[in-house]
């Protein structure tokens, strides 16, 4: 014990006197977290993604017009923009020719335009000109969601305005107008709500939702469906998405550290300090388990360092649940340290085992759910990636940060994650007696 | 104090060494002597336990050498022929590692590194990362590197490659003073210049086989002939190859001829047929025989080929 304990010292000298590889295993990663953290959102608040930007032209003179103008300008999601710089730098308001052009020359991917007769033809509720380049299939089909989604829950007498047109226009205006009073009169008795909300709103009142007063905007649809929406899980936690994202991204650059460490081998054989070694009173067992527990504990002081990025930079709660926490780690970076040896074992050389390494963590890492939830996968991916150390870990992770998760929760991940070991490490085994690297 | 019997070693392409025998004696300066790929530093990796023989065993100090036992190592010093140290590190600090696993007690293995580092003239550098040093100095920090447990045994695996002649003359003097001391070494080298400077008695290797062994002067009292006589190349000289045949065999050198005389060969008539075929004396120089000598002799290939 006493030998492999000062293997693992010399390990540690070297990997504090190589710069380049502390400032891989720490410095790059949280650095890397805290840009992703940029790019995908507000994460110390908690917040979405970043504001969708279009170009908008209000050519209708109705208050529906104008309610729809103002909810989108005071969006979160939306910046909406309506005027255009001509050759002499001047802000010049769009009409629809030039809004159409915006959106041609790539200065934005979408445009609303409400036109003229918004509300006047009465085939329809509302009509609007949707003006798009599909450059980004993604990014239109969150801009029309969102747009809809927007429209639609701060301005629903639009549904009523859109039913009310058809009655008239398929029964005629004095028909039309009596079905409509008779459907509110039924609809108002059985809801319990004034039958004028239904067939007159008021401007002053659809003004009023506009300003964003729940009891305004909820009248209607209130008495009809209510939806209670309860958060079962993860009413506390402060940052919710940080909370999700950070346990998988901490897993990749584990198996990135764990497999730069393990191939460490190669050059001490090509340098002849594996010779060295075992000219002297050590054993291929003790330089293996040696390598085995350094890399372990390695990982281990990474994976905490990296969450305790994310608890001071994202406000992560890793302390409530530490113990599960710390054995959850624990169990991951076995499993990745045996995953590490394993590429060395089956490799000739340093660049042979990165090359495999590359490949095989980018596939475990994107298929395991370390990138995006792997809910959103098909079923057979989302069977494969259960293969994966990935998975169980980020599982496992998120168990305890996201549920709380005590220790009986957690044995299944923990035995599953040390099954993996014992299997590939005896696989290691098995290749390092067949003499690649001794 | 080191006993090699029969030993054989092969690889899925060529037998490295064919059974092999050999007896270094205790205090000995014994040389390893063979081309390159001959089996040197496989048969070094023999003695250290990093290989198995195939056949035969090996005995250190009365212990048989093997993959699995530890124990005879503490006997046993290796310098590899690869600089086996950490650039990153000081040279301090590569002692310290390489010292730490022989379980030495810390106050000793200081007092040691710090007695090695002096005696190699790195002592003022000790703080200097290796990757700072030059060729040379590296190659002394390698070998006391293989010293910090005072082995009885050195084995010394071509220790002097790419180095500066100061600086292999340094480390010749350091070993030469060890062996005075008691150590024995066992030295391999593909340069006859170093075998003959250190070596007491030595094995001649080549494909994997001990060709020779002996003292310098009993493998040269073998030879066939008292001296080589080289006759430089030219006109007069290549029009007269067969004058020269008929005194020994000639081998056709680089910018001359190399004679070696047949048994019974007269000097003073060969230089009367010099006279007489008008070659001017100039042409012609007397050589004692070298192990270089030898080895061509036995394998009709210089060591270097």
């Amino acid at each position: 014990m006493k030998t492999i304990l000062q293997l693992i010292r010399k390990d540690y000298k070297l990997f504090w006197s190589d710069r380049r590889a502390v400032t891989m295993t720490f410095i790059i990663p949280i650095a890397l977290i805290i840009i992703w953290g940029a790019v995908f959102g507000n994460l110390n608040k908690g917040g979405t993604a970043t504001k969708l930007h279009i170009a908008f032209l209000n050519n209708s003179t109705s208050p529906i017009g104008k309610k729809i103008e103002r909810v989108l300008d005071s969006s979160k999601t939306f910046v909406l923009i309506k005027t255009y710089k001509d050759e002499n730098d001047k802000r010049i308001p769009f009409d629809t020719a030039s809004i159409q052009n915006f959106v041609r020359k790539g200065s934005v991917s979408a445009a609303l335009v409400i036109p003229a007769d918004a509300l006047s033809d009465t085939a329809f509720g509302l009509k609007l000109k949707f003006y798009y380049d599909p450059k980004n299939d993604l990014e239109m089909q969150m801009i029309e969601g969102m747009l809809q989604k927007t429209i639609m829950s701060e301005i629903p007498d639009i549904f009523m305005q859109g039913m009310k047109n058809k009655a008239v226009k398929f029964l005629g205006l004095d028909s039309g107008k009596a079905f409509n009073n008779e459907i509110a009169k039924t609809v108002g008795k059985y809801f319990k709500i004034d039958p004028k909300w239904i067939t007159n709103p008021p401007v002053d009142s659809l003004l009023s939702m506009a300003g964003g007063s729940d009891s305004a905007k909820n009248s209607f649809f209130q008495n009809i469906l209510q939806l209670d929406k309860v958060q079962l899980v993860g009413q506390d936690i402060a940052n919710p998405w940080a909370t999700r994202s950070v346990g998988g991204w901490a897993m990749m650059f584990l198996l990135f550290t764990l497999t730069a460490t393990s191939s460490a081998l190669f050059e001490e054989k090509k340098s002849g300090v594996v010779l060295r070694l075992l000219a002297s009173p050590i054993s291929r067992v003790q330089i293996l388990w040696s390598k085995y527990l350094y890399n372990m504990s390695l990982g281990f002081i990474q994976l905490l360092i990296l969450f305790s990025a994310g608890a001071l930079l994202y406000q992560i709660d890793i302390f409530s649940n530490f113990i599960n926490l710390v054995l959850i780690i624990i169990a991951a970076a076995t499993a990745c340290t045996a995953f590490g040896m394993l590429l060395s074992s089956i490799s000739r050389t340093a660049g042979q085992a990165n090359g495999y390494g590359m490949f095989l963590i980018l596939a475990m890492s994107s298929i395991g759910g370390a990138w995006f939830p792997t809910s959103f996968m098909p079923d057979f991916i989302q069977t494969i990636s259960k293969f994966t150390i990935v998975y169980w870990s980020m599982d496992g992770i998120l168990q305890v940060l996201w549920r709380g998760a005590g220790i009986f929760d957690i044995l299944p991940h923990i035995g599953i994650l040390i099954g993996i070991a014992v299997l590939i490490t005896s696989i290691s085994i098995w290749q390092f007696k067949k003499g690649h690297v001794f | 104090m080191i006993k090699i019997n029969s030993i054989t070693k092969r690889y899925p392409t060529i037998t490295a060494l064919d059974n092999i025998s050999l007896n270094v004696n205790k205090q000995e300066f014994f040389g390893l002597l063979g081309p390159n790929g001959a089996g040197k530093t496989t048969l070094m990796n023999l003695l250290v336990g990093y290989l198995n023989p195939d056949q035969g065993d090996i005995h250190i100090a009365g212990e048989k050498v093997t993959q699995d036992g530890l124990h005879t190592r503490k006997n046993i010093g290796l310098v590899p022929q690869s600089l086996a140290l950490y650039d990153d590190l000081s040279a301090q600090d590569n002692l310290d590692i390489f010292g730490s696993f022989y379980h030495i007690e810390k106050n000793l293995l200081k007092e040691r590194i710090k007695e090695k580092l002096e005696s190699v003239q790195l002592y003022e550098r000790r703080k200097d990362k290796v990757k700072t040093f030059s060729g040379g100095m590296k190659r002394r920090l390698n070998l006391v590197a293989s010293m910090l447990h005072d082995p009885p045994i050195l084995l010394c695996d071509e220790p002097t490659v790419g180095i500066d002649p100061q600086s292999r003359n340094a480390i010749f003097d350091y070993l030469l003073m060890l062996n005075e001391q008691g150590k024995t070494i066992v030295y391999t080298t593909h340069y006859m210049e170093e075998a003959e400077r250190l070596c007491k008695r030595i094995a001649i290797i080549d494909f994997g086989k001990i060709i020779a062994e002996g003292t310098i002067d009993e493998l040269i009292e073998k030879l066939p002939y008292d001296e080589t006589i080289l006759i430089t190349k030219n006109q007069v000289t290549k029009g007269k190859i067969d004058l020269l045949k008929s005194f020994g065999s000639v081998v056709d050198e680089d910018d001359h001829f190399q004679l070696k005389p047949n048994a019974g060969f007269q000097l003073s008539q060969f230089f009367s047929s010099l006279e007489k075929n008008t070659i001017s004396y100039k042409f012609v120089e007397l050589h004692k025989p070298t192990l270089e000598s030898y080895f061509l002799h036995l394998t009709g290939r210089r060591l270097r080929d």
